[in-house]
C-alpha cells in the first residue's frame, strides 16, 4: 500500500489515539509535576470596639485569578513523586534507621499507602496469572476428554466468569462470602467460627481476591488451550503412542512445547490485564484491606477532594511499571525485527 | 475422530477428570444460578443470618410478601431508582463505542494489513503498549483538560474514549484477520481498474464481515463492562448501568435496597448470557484467532 | 521378528466401510506393500494394524498373538509417518533417542544405539540440529533412524516419500530397500506409488474400496493383473482397456478386431492390451486415426480413439504422425487379457 493511501486509512484510528491515549499520557506527566495552588491567604485587620484583632481568610477573588491566570497550578518538580503518599523518600529513609530489623523494616513499608498497594498488584499480578493458566490447561484436558456433544455446553458455562462484568463478577461472589451468603455459611461451617468473616480479615481478603482473578481469567486460558489442542500434530502424537510414551510423557514432550507459544502469548496479555486489577477491589469493598494501583488512582480522582497531581503521580509510576513489565518483549522484538 | 485403543483413558482417569469438570461446571455457573434465584428473594433470605436454606426456601419471602417469589428489587430498581435511564445509556454507549471502533478499526486494520513497510510493524507494536496502559492511568489524564474544556460528564465524551481505548486491540485483531484474506483479491480489483479505496468498498467489505463480528462482540464486551471510565467521567444523570450498579452500593445500603443492587445485578448479567448462547463460535473463535496464529 | 496375520478385519464408520473383512498373512521378514488410490482402505489397515485405529471386526496377531487389544507401545512396532512426526523441539539426537528413553531402556545403551541408528540412515552430521533445519529427505531419515533404533518387531511406514521431491524419492527409496536387506525386519508399506510398489515389494496388495482386489508380486500383478481395477491402476501408462464383443473367438469393437480368441464364450467382454506390448504396422487389428502424439525420450506414444476409449500404443522414437492421420496398430490375442464386462474379473484363457 502506497504511503498516500495509507495515511488516510490510517487517520481515523491514528487521530483517536493520539488524542486519547499518547495525549493523556502527556496531560498525567505533565498534571504529575505540578500541585493545585494554595489558597491566597490575606490577613485582615478588624477593628471593632473593643481593639483590632487580625484574622487571615481566604481572598477569593485572588485564589480564583490565579486558579485562571495559571490552571495547571504550581511548578513543583518531582516533589510528589517522593511524598508521603508515592515513593515516600523520607518516610523510607526513617523507617531504615528506625526498623530494628528487615522484617519489621518491610512490614511497615507495606504501611505506605503506594508500596502497599504495589505489593499487592503485583502479588495478584504474579499468582493469577500462572495458577489461572494451570487451572485453564486441566480444563481444557479435560473438555478435550469429553464427547463431541457435551463440549458445547461446557464451553458455554466455562466461558461464563470471563464475559460477564468484572464489577458484577466480583459482586456475585462477594455477596455469596458475606457471612450471611451461602459460601460465608459455609466457611464458618468448616471452621466451626460462627463469626468467622471472610470481609475482616486482610489475609482472607487478600486470597479472595486472587480466588476471583483466577476465577476469571481461567476461562481464557481454557479456551486458547482448548484450541491449542486441536492442533497439536496428529501425527506427532501418534508417533510418540508408538514411540512408548505414556499419556503424561505425550503431554509432556509433545502437547506442552507445542502450546508453549501459546502460553508465552497469554501469559504476556493476562499480565497486562491483572496489572490493571481494579474492579473487585470495589465490588469487595477491600479496600482497607488490599489496594491495587488502580484504585489508587481512582480512590484520588474520586470523592470530593478530587486529588489529580497524586493520581497523576501514581499513573506516571504505573505505567513506569508496565513498561518494565513488559520490556522483555519489547526488547525481544526489537531484537529480532533488528535481525531480520 | 473415533476413540481407539491408544485414546482409550483408563475409567480412573475418566473419572477424575469428569469430576475435576463437574467441580469446574459448579464453580463457574453456581454463583450465576444462586444469584438470579436469590435475586427474587427479600433480603433477610438472600443474606440469611438465620440458615442459608432460607435462601433456596425463601422462608421470609413467603412470610413479607405472600409468596415464595417476589419482583421487589427489579420494581426498586429499575422503577424507583430508575435503572432503565441507565440501561438506556448504557444501549446508546455501547452501540455508538461498536460501530464508531469498527468503522476505524476496519480502515486502519486494512491500512496495516496491506502495508509492506516497517513502520506499520512499529505502528502495531505502539498499539500493544497502549493496549497495556491501565484505563485509569489514562482517566487521570483525561479530568482536569476535560473540566477546563467543559467535556466533562456527557455521553459523547464516554464514547470517543471508549472508542480510543478500544482501538489497539481492535487493530491487533482486524490486521491479523486481514491478513487472512487473500492480496490477490484487492490487487486483481486495483488491476481491474478500481482505486485503492474502491477496492476496499467493493471487495473486501463483502468478504469481511465474520472477522468483523467477531472483533465487534469484543469491542461490545469492553464498552459494556467498562466501569473505570463510565464512572468517572460520567454525570450521576448520565450514568450507565455498570457504574450505576457501584453507586447503589454507596448509597443504599440499607434494608431491601441491596437487593436492588442484585437485581440490577442479574439484568446487567442476563444480556451477556444471551450474548454467549448467540455467539459462543464467533467468542471461542476470536479470542483464539491472535493466539494460535501466533 | 514376527509374521503378521489379519483375519476377517473390518472397519466400518457408521454405514460407511473403510476396510471389508481382510485376510491376509504377512511372512516373517516380508516386505509387504498396501497399495491403492486414496480412499481405498490401505492407511486405514495400517492404521489398526498400529493400534491408532480400533478394529470393528476381526483380529490382528502379531508373532500368534492376538493384539487387538493392546495399546499401540505394547504392540512393539514402529511407525514412520508421512509427515514424519519429529518432535519440533528435541534435536535430531533425542529424536532418535525418545524411543529407548520412554521405555526405560537403560541409559548406558542409549548414546552406542542411537549412534548406531544415525549411521545406518547417515545422519550423523545433523544430530544437534533441530527438525526445522533439516531438509525434507532428513527429516524423512531422522523418521527411519527413530524407527530402526528400538529394533520392533515390524516396521509400519505410510507413504513416507510422498512429501519427497521426484529425485530424493528415488534415492530415500533405494535407502530403505538396502535397510530392509539389511535388517530383515517384517515391513508393512502403505503407497499410491505403483513403482514403489513395484521396486520395493516383495509382495503387493492392491486394494480400492476398503477390498482387497489383488496378493501377488509385483510381477504377477503386472502380468496378471486380477480385474479391471489392478489392469488399470498398474503400469504407466495403465493396461488399455476397450468394451466389445466377443463373437466366435473374434473380438470386435469400433476401429477393432482381433481373432484368436478360441474357447471364449461369445458375449460381451473387456479387453485389455499394454501399450508396450502393441506395435505400429501398416494393417493390424486396430485401425483408427492419430488423437495425440507424445514423444517420452526414449520412445513415442501414439493415441487413437478407437472401441470408444482412448487407446495408447507405444511407437519407435523417430516415429512420426499428424493429428488426425489414420494409423494402424498390430494387436495380436496373446498379448491381450480378457475381463467380465459385468464384473470386470479376469477371464482366464484356455
Amino acid at each position: 500500500m502506497k504511503h498516500r493511501s495509507f495515511f488516510w486509512f490510517f487517520l481515523p484510528t491514528a487521530t483517536a489515539m493520539l488524542l486519547f491515549i499518547a495525549f493523556p499520557i502527556v496531560s498525567v506527566l505533565i498534571q504529575s509535576v505540578y500541585a493545585p495552588h494554595e489558597q491566597v491567604i490575606i490577613e485582615v485587620e478588624n477593628c471593632g470596639p473593643f481593639g483590632c484583632t487580625a484574622t487571615t481568610t481566604v481572598d477569593q477573588e485572588a485564589t480564583r485569578a490565579l486558579r485562571e491566570a495559571q490552571p495547571m497550578g504550581r511548578f513543583v518538580g518531582l516533589d510528589i513523586y517522593f511524598n508521603r503518599a508515592h515513593l515516600a523518600v523520607s518516610e523510607i529513609g526513617a523507617l531504615w534507621t528506625a526498623a530494628p530489623d528487615l522484617g519489621t523494616f518491610f512490614s511497615r513499608l507495606l504501611g505506605l499507602p503506594f508500596y502497599g498497594a504495589l505489593s499487592f498488584t503485583l502479588t495478584y499480578t504474579f499468582l493469577v496469572t500462572p495458577f489461572s493458566l494451570m487451572l485453564g490447561f486441566v480444563i481444557a484436558l479435560s473438555v478435550n476428554a469429553l464427547p463431541r456433544i457435551l463440549r458445547g455446553p461446557t464451553i458455554f458455562f466455562s466461558l461464563l466468569p470471563m464475559i460477564v462484568t468484572p464489577l458484577v463478577g466480583g459482586l456475585i461472589l462477594f455477596w455469596m462470602i458475606d457471612s450471611r451468603g451461602v459460601l460465608g455459611a459455609f466457611f464458618q461451617y468448616l471452621s466451626g467460627d460462627p463469626d468467622l468473616s471472610v470481609k475482616a480479615s486482610t489475609p482472607m481478603m487478600w486470597v479472595m481476591l486472587i480466588v476471583y482473578g483466577i476465577w476469571s481469567s481461567a476461562p481464557f486460558a481454557f479456551v486458547v488451550y482448548y484450541a491449542g489442542l486441536q492442533t497439536v500434530p496428529q501425527d506427532t502424537l501418534e508417533s510418540a503412542m508408538i514411540d512408548g510414551a505414556t499419556r503424561w510423557q505425550r503431554i509432556r514432550y509433545v502437547m506442552l512445547p507445542h502450546l508453549l507459544p501459546l502460553t508465552t502469548f497469554m501469559a504476556l496479555i493476562k499480565i497486562m490485564d491483572n496489572f490493571r486489577v481494579f474492579e473487585p477491589i470495589i465490588s469487595f469493598q477491600a479496600s482497607a484491606h488490599a489496594q491495587s494501583l488502580s484504585y489508587f488512582i481512582y480512590s484520588d480522582l474520586g470523592g470530593e477532594t478530587r486529588l489529580l497531581s497524586s493520581a497523576a503521580a501514581t499513573s506516571v509510576l504505573t505505567i513506569i511499571g508496565i513498561v518494565i513489565l513488559l520490556s522483555p518483549v519489547l526488547v525481544r522484538t526489537w531484537r529480532s525485527f533488528g535481525k531480520a | 475422530m473415533s476413540t481407539t485403543v491408544a485414546d482409550r483413558r483408563p475409567a480412573s482417569l475418566r473419572l477424575a477428570l469428569g469430576a475435576f469438570l463437574v467441580f469446574w461446571l459448579i464453580l463457574a455457573a453456581f454463583p450465576f444460578l444462586w444469584t438470579l434465584w436469590g435475586s427474587f428473594k427479600v433480603e433477610g433470605d438472600f443474606f440469611s443470618r438465620a440458615d442459608w436454606m432460607n435462601a433456596v426456601s425463601g422462608t421470609l419471602t413467603e412470610a413479607e410478601t405472600g409468596a415464595p417469589f417476589t419482583g421487589d428489587g427489579y420494581y426498586g430498581a429499575w422503577v424507583q431508582e430508575e435503572f432503565w435511564r441507565a440501561g438506556l445509556n448504557t444501549v446508546i454507549v455501547t452501540v455508538s463505542v461498536v460501530v464508531i471502533s469498527l468503522t476505524f478499526g476496519t480502515l486502519g486494520g486494512y491500512a496495516l494489513s496491506r502495508s509492506p513497510y516497517r513502520y506499520a510493524f512499529w505502528l502495531l507494536i505502539i498499539a500493544l503498549v497502549f493496549r497495556a496502559m491501565p484505563p485509569i492511568t489514562l482517566v487521570s489524564g483525561y479530568l482536569l483538560p476535560f473540566f477546563e474544556w467543559n467535556l466533562w460528564g456527557h455521553l459523547p465524551t464516554t464514547i470517543i474514549v471508549l472508542v480510543a481505548i478500544n482501538q489497539p486491540f481492535t487493530l491487533w485483531m482486524l490486521t491479523s484477520f486481514f491478513r487472512n484474506i487473500p492480496k490477490d483479491l484487492d490487487e486483481s480489483a486495483m488491476v481491474d481498474g478500481c482505486s485503492r479505496f474502491q477496492a476496499f468498498r467493493h471487495v473486501i467489505i463483502p468478504v469481511m464481515w465474520p472477522g468483523v463480528i467477531t472483533t465487534g462482540l469484543f469491542s461490545f464486551l469492553l464498552a459494556y463492562n467498562d466501569f473505570a471510565v463510565t464512572s468517572m467521567l460520567l454525570s450521576r444523570e448520565n450514568l450507565t448501568m455498570v457504574p450505576k450498579i457501584e453507586s447503589f452500593l454507596g448509597t443504599t445500603q440499607t434494608r431491601g435496597n441491596v437487593m436492588f443492587a442484585v437485581a440490577s445485578v442479574v439484568s446487567v448479567t442476563a444480556p451477556l448470557f444471551i450474548l454467549v448462547m448467540f455467539f459462543q463460535r464467533q467468542i471461542v473463535s476470536g479470542l483464539t484467532a491472535g493466539a494460535v496464529k501466533g | 521378528m514376527a509374521d503378521i496375520q489379519l483375519q476377517n478385519l473390518s472397519k466400518r464408520w457408521g454405514t460407511f466401510v473403510g476396510v471389508q473383512t481382510m485376510n491376509l498373512h504377512i511372512a516373517d521378514g516380508e516386505f509387504l506393500v498396501l497399495l491403492g488410490p486414496s480412499g481405498c482402505g490401505k492407511t486405514t489397515t495400517m492404521r489398526m494394524i498400529a493400534g491408532l485405529e480400533d478394529t470393528t471386526e476381526g483380529d490382528i496377531l502379531i508373532g500368534g498373538a492376538r493384539v487387538n487389544d493392546l495399546e499401540p507401545k505394547d504392540r512393539d512396532i514402529a511407525m514412520v509417518f508421512q509427515s514424519y512426526g519429529l518432535y519440533p523441539t528435541m534435536t535430531v539426537y533425542e529424536n532418535i533417542r525418545f524411543p529407548l528413553k520412554v521405555r526405560g531402556i537403560p541409559q548406558a545403551e542409549h548414546h552406542e544405539r542411537v549412534m548406531r541408528a544415525s549411521a545406518t540412515v547417515e545422519l550423523d552430521d545433523f544430530l544437534q540440529r533441530k527438525p526445522a533445519a533439516l531438509s525434507g529427505g532428513q527429516r524423512q531419515r531422522v523418521a527411519l533412524a527413530r524407527a530402526i533404533v528400538r529394533k520392533p518387531k515390524v516396521f509400519l511406514m505410510d507413504e513416507p516419500l510422498s512429501n519427497l521431491d521426484a529425485k530424493l524419492r528415488v534415492s530415500t527409496r533405494a535407502q530403505i530397500k538396502n535397510l530392509h536387506h539389511e535388517l530383515k525386519t517384517t515391513t508393512i508399506y502403505v503407497t499410491h506409488d505403483q513403482i514403489e510398489a513395484m521396486t520395493l515389494a516383495d509382495r503387493v496388495v492392491v486394494m480400492n474400496k476398503g477390498a482387497v482386489q489383488q496378493v501377488g508380486t509385483p510381477l504377477d500383478i503386472y502380468d496378471r493383473p486380477a480385474n479391471t481395477f489392478v489392469a488399470g491402476f498398474i503400469g504407466s501408462p495403465a493396461m488399455n482397456l476397450i468394451e466389445g464383443r466377443m463373437t466366435g473367438g473374434v473380438f470386435e469393437a469400433d476401429r477393432v478386431r482381433i481373432p484368436g480368441f478360441g474357447g471364449i464364450a461369445d458375449g460381451p467382454v473387456t479387453l485389455g492390451f499394454r501399450a508396450e506390448d502393441a506395435r505400429i504396422a501398416d494393417t493390424g487389428e486396430i485401425a483408427a486415426p492419430v488423437y495425440s502424439m507424445e514423444l517420452l525420450g526414449d520412445a513415442s506414444m501414439a493415441t487413437v480413439q478407437a472401441g470408444g476409449a482412448l487407446v495408447a500404443i507405444k511407437a519407435a522414437k523417430d516415429f512420426m504422425a499428424q493429428i488426425g492421420q489414420p494409423i494402424a496398430a498390430h494387436v495380436p490375442a496373446d498379448i491381450c487379457h480378457l475381463f467380465d464386462a459385468a464384473t470386470g474379473q479376469r477371464i482366464e484363457r484356455p
